[in-house]
């Protein structure tokens, strides 16, 4: 069978870049300054501390050099964007208080209907600022503390003092201490020794202003035994003007303790997504990431797993689809740093229409980490000849008694997979979005089921665009 | 005088990434002693029919200014045509097929301490040939080889390199390695890594041509305190390309390696095949062992795959083996032959092929002594 090319094209984005009319009550000049620092540190009614910490991370910010590896990041003009942006509205505890444009393009996400069906709670973040938050009874019956994380650094100091950005600290990369400086709203989460979650919590974040930076902060502790499943997902309409998005995420897994944090990113195609996340997992204790990345012109994000007590576990399934203009480098990092400790990597990409996606990863496994398994495995799917994939993995073991294995794979979709689905009656283009959303399943089925759908929305108009422009290519 | 030499861009990772892990490489320092003229002839045996081999110093060669190759960091070419003291310009005319391999012998000993061999071997269309380059220094010898060693395969010819470094434990080792294939030439190069203080190992294959290959087979050994660092790239240029990478090592004691392995698609490469595979047995209990296998990838109709596999030694193959009345430095070094015979399989000289051998168990019996 000869090969061919497809031309692929754009997918409809309209339904996710709905734009609110501008509507902030409160902004700050543009460009990062102490002074700027300060007014959000008033304006957030931060203790003495924490006032001191934002004032810290900008020195380490103002010192750190961009990376030298991954995408290019020359677009990012800090001085010209608008790191604060307060929605003009206060806190609701009611959905039918919320104002109506942010309601309606909440509603056009399909937030509330997640909500009433079956989830925790909504901690909505609109612009840089929870508008929406709300938490089931029966959670909060079990012990269950779910808020915003200014409320709790006011209700819980002492927990939030000795763990906000211990794991992730404003030293490590440049964009960590931006967090560190002008960090604002985000999600609080403290599941007490022995609680078992059983309905997911869920945050949403939205951006919405022009230029505005979102840098929310999330925290959760799972203390021991307990566990807890969570889910963040991303989705911001399209302006002209590049927007930064570089929060952070911090999961402490207490002794056997679990925990497993979900994500859909999908940004519009102007926000540069500089996230940092990380987990540490004590004794026994497992963390599960579940990532999909299809939104954003440039990601940067690596969940990092640190197995720090014997016998921990992590696990990350991963897919991205970078489309046109995308630069999507995603990946996972795993340190093994105790005996009998266990990683599973399994990220899979997909490129079309000039995009480009990137796997990177590490594995570290120290001398500690005796008799330590990880497995990596990564496949990447190319629909045309203009896109890009690139698979960079390192490893780095320090013992001789444990087993790394890692592989990867890089192709097309296979002449005879198709020609198998199409000698059974299926049009060439249903072959094609059949193979894609296979490709992407182990994702999929590993998310509840809303996000599942939602996954597979995208994926669908992905290739719906993908068969128009398959009309006449028949051989 | 030690001449302080630092070479940008040696073994640089094609796509960097975080700086901590440690695998982007790029800077060489290197201390290099006073470099005499190499005195002995390393090409002892009779000129082949079809083959010219030239003494670069003896025969006064001088290779045209070629700083700007597509495989070489350009800073290597300058120094190495700068201070090389041997070599050999090895032509192969067109369509002669040289059954026996052309062997350099070098020997680095007290009278000759540094070797710095510059060598250029082009094969002409549908000629074919086979190059050995053995390296071998007396035991405490505190020497110094840097090679450099280009390869051009012309339409449908056939190049066969095998570098066998058996240095000693004192020695600094570098190799540097660029090939070019035309249209169905095919680039094979076979390098056991084994001794040095510290061994580098560069090498890049652009696969230019429509239909041509690359094959790689390395085996390194590290023991002692001894660091490796290689570094191959594979680019796929022309249509209808094959590679084939594979690398099979040993880390006992303290020793390091850092293996870097890339298959680079470029677009318009439709139709190529690329594979990797890394297999580290890990025997010692401070080694270090960092690996980074890429592949790059502009082109949709192409097959890239790689797999990594480190660890340590399969504890029930090691039990049978004992159970059958070997020692436990005998089961080991079964082992590592095992691991490493697809590699030296294709080493030609059998003289060589059993050097290997023996060295390995006086090695591992060193080890076992504890």
């Amino acid at each position: 069978m000869s090969k061919k090319k497809v031309p692929v094209i754009d997918i409809d984005r309209t339904i996710y870049d709905i734009k609110d009319k501008e509507n902030a009550s409160f902004k700050v000049s543009k460009g990062l300054t102490p002074d700027i620092v300060r007014q959000i540190s008033v304006e957030k009614n931060d203790p003495k501390w924490m006032l001191d910490f934002r004032l810290k991370s900008l020195e380490v910010y103002n010192r750190l050099k961009l990376p030298v590896w991954g995408p290019s990041l020359h677009e990012l003009d800090m001085d010209n964007i608008v790191t604060y942006v307060r929605p003009d509205t206060e806190m609701r505890g009611n959905w039918s208080e919320v104002p109506d444009d942010i309601k309606n393009t909440f509603e056009r996400l399909g937030i509330p209907k997640a909500e009433r069906d079956y989830l925790a709670g909504v901690g909505a973040q609109y612009d840089s600022e929870v508008v929406y938050h709300s938490v089931r009874d029966e959670v909060v019956k079990q012990g269950v503390i779910y808020t915003d994380m200014e409320s709790a650094i006011k209700e819980y100091p002492d927990i939030v003092k000795s763990h906000f950005m211990k794991l992730v600290k404003p030293e490590d990369h440049k964009f960590a201490a931006l967090h560190g400086a002008v960090w604002s709203g985000g999600s609080f989460v403290y599941v007490p020794a022995g609680v078992k979650v059983s309905i997911p919590l869920q945050s949403y974040f939205r951006l919405n202003a022009p230029g505005a930076g979102q840098f929310e902060h999330t925290l959760i502790i799972v203390e021991k035994g307990a566990s807890l499943h969570f889910i963040e997902g991303c989705s911001a309409p399209k302006y002209n003007v590049t927007n930064l998005h570089a929060g952070c995420v911090e999961l402490y897994v207490g002794e056997g303790a679990s925990l497993r944090y979900s994500t859909i990113e999908n940004w519009s195609k102007n926000m540069m997504n500089l996230n940092t996340k990380r987990a540490r997992v004590e004794k026994n204790g497992k963390i599960e990431w579940i990532s999909g990345s299809f939104g954003s012109k440039v990601s940067m994000l690596y969940p990092m797993s640190i197995l720090s007590g014997e016998g921990a576990k992590a696990e990350f399934t991963g897919i991205t689809f970078a489309g046109q203009g995308q630069t999507l480098d995603t990946g996972a990092n795993i340190v093994h740093d105790a005996p009998h400790t266990y990683s599973v990597v399994n990220a899979r990409s997909i490129s079309k229409d000039g995009g480009v996606s990137i796997f990177r990863g590490g594995v570290t496994v120290t001398e500690k980490a005796r008799q330590s398994k990880s497995s990596v495995s990564c496949e990447s799917l190319m629909l045309d000849s203009i896109s890009r994939s690139d698979t960079i993995p390192a490893m780095d073991i320090r013992n001789d008694e444990s087993d790394v294995g890692h592989e990867a794979r890089i192709g097309r979709i296979s002449d005879d997979a198709i020609y198998y689905l199409m000698s059974r009656g299926i049009s060439e283009p249903d072959a094609r979005a059949l193979i894609v959303r296979g490709f992407a399943d182990p994702v999929a089925k590993e998310l509840p089921m809303e996000y599942a759908v939602e996954m597979n929305n995208l994926i669908n108009l992905e290739m719906e665009n993908h068969s128009t422009g398959l009309k006449g290519g028949k051989e | 005088m030690d001449m302080q030499v630092n070479l940008k861009e040696f073994n640089t990772l094609p796509a960097k990434t975080w700086r901590w892990i440690g695998v982007n490489g790029g800077e060489l320092d290197l201390t290099v002693p006073s470099i005499q003229p190499y005195k002995f002839q390393p090409f002892s045996g009779q000129v082949p029919d079809g083959a010219e081999i030239y003494n670069i110093i003896k025969d006064g060669i001088v290779f045209m200014n070629d700083e700007s190759d597509p495989t070489i960091p350009p800073e290597v070419v300058k120094f190495m045509r700068t201070n090389h003291n041997s070599g050999y310009f090895i032509h192969i005319a067109s369509g002669k097929r040289i059954e026996k391999p052309i062997v350099l012998d070098y020997k680095l000993e007290l009278k000759a301490p540094s070797v710095l061999d510059d060598n250029v071997i082009i094969a002409e269309e549908g000629s074919e040939a086979t190059v050995v380059l053995h390296y071998a220094s007396q035991e405490q010898l505190e020497g110094f080889h840097f090679g450099m060693t280009k390869l051009i395969a012309k339409r449908d010819a056939h190049i066969k390199l095998v570098l066998v470094q058996m240095l000693g434990e004192s020695c600094q080792q570098f190799d540097t390695i660029g090939a070019i294939a035309q249209d169905k030439g095919h680039i094979e190069i076979v390098s056991a890594e084994l001794g040095g203080k510290r061994a580098f190992l560069n090498c890049k294959t652009r696969l230019a041509g429509s239909k041509s290959a690359f094959d790689m087979g390395v085996i390194y050994f590290g023991d002692g305190k001894r660091k490796i660092d290689i570094g191959i790239v594979s680019e796929h240029q022309g249509k209808n390309t094959q590679s084939k990478i594979e690398a099979h090592g040993a880390l006992l004691d303290d020793s390091e390696k850092i293996f870097r392995g890339t298959i680079d698609f470029k677009r318009g490469s439709s139709g190529s095949k690329g594979r990797e595979a890394e297999t580290t047995m890990l025997l010692g209990q401070h080694v270090r062992n960092r690996t980074a296998p890429l592949i790059l990838c502009a082109e949709e109709d192409v097959d890239g795959r790689h797999a990594a596999s480190i660890g340590h030694v399969d504890e029930n193959r090691l039990f049978y083996l004992m159970s059958r009345g070997l020692s436990e430095s005998e089961a080991k070094k079964l082992l590592i032959e095992a691991a490493f015979s697809p590699v030296t399989a294709k080493i030609p000289v059998p003289t060589f092929r059993q050097e290997i051998s023996d060295y390995l168990i006086e090695r591992l019996n060193k080890i076992e002594k504890i």
